[in-house]
């Protein structure tokens, strides 16, 4: 693989699939230092993964695996490797929502409780939400966790469960 | 409200819409990153053999200069270590977890490496420590067979230099069971605990 096909690759990546990796840092940290430096980590990790990327796999079973496995590996406040800390993103991370959708400001309410719930999940268990509420199928899931699909069942009807009783009170004082 | 509400909320945000990133700029951030990366793994592996291939070359010279056996010994003890530092790091290199595997085989291989570190470190004495302690005695044995006459200022000068490389090796011995505690047996729990909620 060519320099150029490698950053064709990242570039086309980073387009399409930011959404995605914001959402496994979101999901994951709670500060904006935090969530620069997971993200940034993540790419990194991307980024060093794309020449052992073959085309018969699926680009987003990829990119979770990548984004799950580096905030897995993550440690706040372990020293940074980076030599420079110069930031290339510009961050407003509060949710934000489509414009189509009519319940704009309460959704964003609730998508926000979502993070802060998933947050107080075991890691594990954070990934499975995360999967779940971005609609993967369990046949995905298990691609990305290398667990069986029996148990992926299993442990989500708890993850379900624990989510909405979670923002069940939250969510009562929005709608 | 029911997981469905939650579930349409979710997927109704635009996370990447919130964020403004200058595309050359992360390219060009990633690539240094990477280097930066691979030259701290490089300067690590570097610091860790370098003792190793000081103390063979001084001794090899030293061997070479009187014309002495016991400092070629040395030399080859030193070389050992040094040896098995790095065979022990290319062995590790090739069994290092893969980001873009599944989660549950890059935490199973982030284990065993962490596993094999803490055995490293708590057997530092055995493979580092030890094989250096003897080089040691066996030069300062050697010069002592055969200095010619007594001389007491040397003698004091030996056992002040015995004194401080046993001070130093203790705190090379503390500094790795320190590393052990405070680092390596944490992150081990934490991927037995992460493991077993994948079972």
């Amino acid at each position: 693989m060519t320099s150029r096909e490698r950053e064709a690759i990242f570039r086309r990546w980073f387009e399409e699939h930011l959404g995605l990796m914001l959402k496994v840092v979101r999901g994951c940290t709670a500060t904006p230092q935090d969530q620069d430096d997971l993200l940034q980590d993540i790419l990194l990790q991307l980024w060093s993964s794309i020449p052992s990327f073959r085309s018969e796999a699926k680009e987003t079973t990829w990119i979770y695996r990548v984004a799950f496995n580096t905030a897995m590996a993550w440690r706040r406040g372990e020293r940074r490797r980076r030599e420079s800390h110069e930031l290339f993103a510009r961050y407003d991370l509060s949710p934000q929502l489509q414009p189509s959708h009519v319940d704009a400001l309460p959704a964003q309410e609730i998508v926000e409780k979502l993070y802060a719930a998933i947050r107080e999940l075991p890691k594990v268990d954070a990934s499975l939400a995360l999967m779940q509420l971005d609609g993967l199928s369990y046949q995905e899931m298990a691609e990305v966790l290398g667990i069986s699909e029996n148990y992926i069942g299993v442990k989500l009807t708890r993850i379900r469960k624990q989510l909405a009783e979670q923002l069940k009170g939250a969510t009562d004082g929005i709608r | 409200m029911e997981f469905d509400d939650l579930q349409r909320a979710w997927q109704a945000q635009n996370p990447a819409a919130q964020v403004t990133i200058k595309a050359d700029l992360l390219l060009k951030e990633v690539r240094r990153n990477e280097r930066s990366f691979w030259s701290t793994i490089f300067w690590r592996d570097v610091r860790e053999v370098s003792a190793a291939v000081f103390l063979t070359a001084w001794w090899s010279y030293d061997g070479w200069r009187h014309h002495a056996w016991p400092y070629f010994l040395c030399a080859l003890i030193c070389a050992g270590v040094g040896v098995f530092m790095l065979v022990d790091r290319a062995a590790q290199k090739k069994t290092q977890p893969t980001f873009n595997g599944t989660l549950k085989s890059c935490l199973d291989a982030s284990l065993a490496q962490v596993t094999h570190q803490i055995w490293l470190l708590k057997n530092v004495f055995w493979w580092y420590l030890l094989p250096l302690l003897v080089a040691s005695a066996i030069s300062m044995s050697y010069e002592n067979l055969h200095m010619r006459h007594f001389d007491k200022g040397a003698a004091v000068g030996a056992m002040l230099a015995a004194l401080l490389v046993a001070c130093f090796f203790r705190w090379v011995y503390r500094l790795n069971q320190a590393a052990v505690a405070r680092r390596l047996d944490p992150r081990r729990e934490e991927l037995e605990a992460l493991l077993a909620s994948l079972r």
